[in-house]
């Protein structure tokens, strides 16, 4: 009978929600898992909220250590910017459910022993998804929030249009290594020159990210980030279309593990004004039989209020790194 | 010509005897410095540990600089106020911002910054600390 389903369903929530029977996260949309060799990307663009009922709502979710830190921060855009920021991991996690409602307010968060920020499961009542990743970047232009099942995942996103104060090829000498510092010195054009250093930027930040292990472990100058040969990818990739860029490789690779480790790497351009890098590790499983392609699926959303799959237009070109842009459901 | 500030009182040996002041210690905490006979106002000094005065002085000028520097990377707006318990994250600064005032710092103060120092700190006074740690140790 409809009415014990109902029942039934009725229960699993109240045993899901605990206090609540009513949370914001009816309005979110739920989501599958990502499966293996995938990950998640959303984005949100401060600029597109404007209502400050929806930035009270952010608000409300945040734990109160959370929203101490945004009373801290100095002015009304870093405020706007620090709420939406933990707004966007807590919604985006809730939206992965398994059988019940998830309270966005509900999660808690701890950080591993090196200050990385993961999900506490162990306080977060009847809900156990405890190989969900995430790695949260922002600019004041865009936010993102990367999410993984069962690996580590490092995001990094930057304007393009990002200035530094110091001279590029002086601020590779001082941070990068030697061979990306002679790859820079090869680019004669000083704006070309600085775009090559925000995109090796956000790779390497992506990568000490997934890493998990503090700057000070995997110091930039130790690594190398190798853009491959770069092919011009169409603006328009229809959806499951193997981007034909070249793979992204890091050197030397991560030895903290008895194989060493396998880091995967995408780099889009979103919106045309931003760069964003994605890195994620590769199942061991998978070494020696060639790359297999990330599969990736880019939201951008706007949190209970309406999500976009991105599918590889103008909004989002993959400019290197094998990864399949993958339909939402 | 010996010169002071309400903080600190800084000794430039000149190459005229006449000119040198002499100072005399007339109690633990307060120095009367007489130059060409006339009587400066002795001055009293808050107790500090074994340096003299100098310390407190290069620790506000630090901070200062250290102000001055975190202020010019963010591109803050006039007025800003940054002081020495500004956290760099609550001014807005990202990692590429932290990575670009140790840089301003290293070239300001000439000295080298480890990347595990680099990354502990998080405000203004722990960066003028670091400094004048390193400053210290370079003209030990």
């Amino acid at each position: 009978m409809s009415s014990l389903l109902d029942k039934a369903r009725l229960m699993m929530n109240i045993h899901c929600l605990g206090r609540n029977l009513v949370t914001a996260s009816s309005s979110l949309h739920h989501v599958q898992l990502p499966g293996q060799k995938e990950a998640h990307f959303w984005y949100v663009l401060p600029d597109e909220i404007k209502d400050t009922n929806l930035l009270n709502q952010y608000f409300e979710i945040l734990s109160p250590s959370e929203k101490e830190n945004v009373f801290r921060m100095s002015g009304e855009q870093l405020k706007k910017r620090a709420i939406l920021a933990r707004a966007l991991v807590r919604t985006t996690l809730a939206r992965y459910q398994t059988n019940c409602q998830i309270d966005p307010k509900a999660l808690r968060f701890k950080k591993n022993s090196y200050g990385k920020p993961e999900v506490d499961w162990q306080y977060t009542e009847d809900w156990s998804l405890p190989q969900l990743h995430f790695n949260l970047s922002h600019t004041s232009s865009l936010i993102a929030c990367g999410v993984t099942v069962g690996s580590p995942i490092g995001i990094d996103v930057e304007e393009k249009q990002r200035r530094l104060k110091n001279d590029v090829l002086a601020f590779a000498r001082r941070y990068f290594s030697p061979d990306e510092i002679e790859m820079l010195t090869q680019i004669a054009d000083p704006e070309l020159r600085r775009l090559e250093l925000i995109k090796l930027w956000t790779l390497k930040e992506a990568y000490v990210k997934a890493v998990g292990k503090g700057f000070s472990n995997s110091p930039f100058n130790t690594f190398t980030v190798r853009l491959g040969h770069r092919t011009k990818t169409g603006i328009h990739l229809r959806p499951r279309v193997m981007s034909k860029a070249q793979e992204i490789t890091v050197e030397p690779p991560d030895e903290s593990k008895n194989v060493s480790g396998n880091w995967q790497f995408v780099l889009l351009e979103l919106d045309g004004s931003h760069y964003a890098a994605i890195c994620i590790e590769q199942e061991s499983t998978n070494r020696g039989k060639g790359s297999i392609p990330v599969n990736l699926k880019l939201r951008k959303t706007i949190p209970f209020v309406e999500d976009e799959c991105i599918l590889g237009t103008e909004k989002a070109v993959v400019i290197s790194g094998l990864t399949t842009l993958l339909e939402c459901e | 010509m010996a010169s002071f500030t309400a903080t600190s009182i800084s000794i430039i040996s000149l190459a005229k005897p006449s000119l040198v002041p002499s100072a005399r210690i007339s109690s633990p905490n307060s120095v009367s410095l007489s130059i060409k006979g006339r009587r400066f106002p002795s001055i009293t000094l808050q107790p500090t540990g074994r340096r003299f005065q100098v310390t407190c002085a290069t620790k506000q000028e630090t901070v200062q600089k250290v102000c001055d520097i975190v202020k010019k990377q963010l591109a803050l707006p006039e007025g800003s106020s940054v002081t020495g318990e500004s956290k760099f994250a609550a001014l807005g600064a990202d990692s590429l911002d932290t990575v670009e005032i140790v840089m301003g710092l290293e070239e300001e103060f000439g000295i080298s910054v480890e990347e595990e120092s680099a990354q502990s700190i998080t405000t203004v006074q722990e960066a003028a600390d670091m400094i004048d740690k390193l400053l210290e140790s370079k003209t030990d």
